[in-house]
């Protein structure tokens, strides 16, 4: 895996235009330990340029290659696309949980190949465990995600209880998206997380994009384990 | 750093080796300000109101016709060969795969709107989240349909569903990995206008025993009133039974995969085929 398993990171998602992403990424306090995410609406709009686009601009920030996570969200014929996307640039890349099992073992095995980390995101998902244990090889990190319109139903909760049983099971990272304030990201470290996916508060108020970072990373350092 | 290498770089290049550190963290310095000079202006407006131009009065689609759907997935050449080939017929549709759309973003949409303004266009963006936003992003970039994921979460089919209908497309829900496609419709507030009944690529090319559920045709017909498409058969056989079943839509990809002097006549047959 090319992230560092001692450690904890947040992932940035964003959705917005190229101009403002440009713009909102600049205003990021240049650290490793947040991950850059080309959100899947993103992808959609500019495609595999949008990537590249946002590879660059990152590495211009921090002044070496950043970590860029390509939400791909792959339901099919995962090949093509995480190839396309790590031609790109791209670090890691997203599969469903929800797309066959075929697809998914497909998904982990081009991800090896081809040297990148694969993430298996559980949006919708009921029992993270049946599809994991059904998988020929774990995937690097495993996404616990309550999607964003899913959070117009108030009764669906950020599953934090599954954090800890599945890394007493497999030798894998853990990211929870769907959380959205300081509380959730502490919630998601405090729980055994390893990376805390953060959207709306950038999306809703780019202005702020620096002080909600660094506000953020403070969470982080608390839970370090170094 | 060999010296060869010195003599190839750009001037710009030079320029950094020169000056080292200090010149990067310059730049990246004054790459801030500006942002920060920015924010006010850019992050100030509304976002850019989306207006789909193209569909108001574009092909729509009829409950008692039939239609094949031709998937374009191998890149903006192929498919500008494949379209000069395909017969003019408002019964053919022309699909923008997602490895198409994740790959060259909506100017895939775009070129192929504007390679065949008259086509009915599917957008097959497998939308699975956010999908108030994306279904403006697919309409404005000239989409005539959008699909989205099955196994995606209620809320967010159903916000799909409401989206399409305040846009003005048609939207298709795609059944694939879904166990019970009623059981989906059943849940659901409003119908989508098409259901998908789809085998996957990988499933095809990996499990073999896995067949599309062309039973199913009938059972959702019977009692929900939408047109059903079948995707994922790619023999002429298949294509047979998906409309002898009943289908109203039948996709096909494998077939039109490479870009051939065939391809012309085999749409020609497809046509044939459902008359």
């Amino acid at each position: 895996m090319l992230l560092n398993r001692r450690l904890k990171y947040l992932q940035i998602a964003f959705n917005r235009s190229l101009p403002e992403v440009e713009t909102m990424i600049n205003l990021l306090p240049p650290s490793d330990r947040i991950l850059i995410e080309a959100g899947t609406s993103f992808i959609k709009n500019y495609g595999v340029s949008g990537i590249s686009q946002l590879v660059s601009i990152w590495e211009w920030r921090l002044g070496h290659k950043g970590y860029i996570v390509a939400d791909l969200k792959c339901m099919d014929r995962g090949f093509t696309e995480v190839k396309a996307a790590a031609d790109a640039g791209a670090s890691a890349a997203t599969c469903l949980g929800l797309a066959p099992i075929e697809t998914i073992n497909d998904f982990i095995k081009s991800c090896l190949e081809i040297g990148i980390d694969s993430m298996v995101d559980m949006m919708n998902v009921e029992f993270p465990f049946e599809v994991l244990q059904k998988l020929k090889k774990m995937p690097d990190i495993v996404v616990l995600h309550r999607g964003v319109d899913e959070q117009l139903n108030k009764e669906k909760m950020i599953p934090h209880h599954n954090i800890n049983r599945i890394k007493g099971a497999y030798n894998v990272f853990i990211s929870v998206a769907g959380g959205e304030g300081l509380k959730d990201v502490t919630r998601t470290f405090f729980n055994g997380g390893d990376i805390a996916v953060v959207w709306r508060p950038f999306y809703n108020e780019p202005n702020l994009t620096t002080q909600l970072a660094e506000q953020f990373l403070t969470r982080i350092k608390g839970h370090a384990k170094e | 750093m060999p010296k060869n290498n010195i003599n190839n770089e750009t001037p710009m290049e030079k320029l950094m080796t020169l000056a080292g550190d200090s010149l990067l963290n310059y730049l990246a310095a004054a790459a801030r300000e500006q942002s920060l000079n920015n924010a006010d202006t850019l992050f100030g407006q509304k976002e850019e109101e989306i207006t789909p131009t193209f569909n108001l009065l574009g092909p729509t689609l009829e409950q008692r016709k039939k239609y094949l759907q031709i998937a374009l997935n191998n890149g903006l050449i192929e498919a500008r060969e494949i379209i000069s080939q395909l017969p003019q017929s408002e019964k053919i549709l022309i699909e923008v795969g997602t490895p198409m759309i994740k790959i060259y973003g909506l100017r895939a949409i775009r070129e192929i709107k504007m390679l065949s303004p008259e086509s009915y266009i599917v957008a097959d963006a497998k939308v699975a989240d956010l999908a108030e936003r994306e279904v403006a992003l697919l309409a404005g970039a000239g989409a005539n349909a959008a699909t989205c994921l099955g196994v995606a979460p209620l809320e967010t089919i159903e916000e799909f569903i409401n989206a399409c209908e305040n846009y003005k497309i048609d939207s298709m829900l795609d059944m694939m990995n879904v166990e019970s496609s009623i059981a989906v419709l059943k849940k659901l507030k409003k119908l989508p206008s098409v259901v998908i009944l789809h085998r996957g690529v990988d499933e095809t090319e990996f499990s073999k025993e896995k067949v599309i559920p062309y039973y199913q045709i009938k059972q959702i017909k019977g009692r929900f009133n939408l047109m059903v498409s079948v995707a994922g058969g790619d023999t002429p056989l298949e294509i047979q039974s998906a409309f002898f079943n009943d289908a109203d839509i039948v996709v096909v990809w494998k077939n039109f995969m490479q870009a051939d002097e065939s391809i012309g006549q085999l749409a020609d047959s497809f046509l044939k085929e459902i008359r």
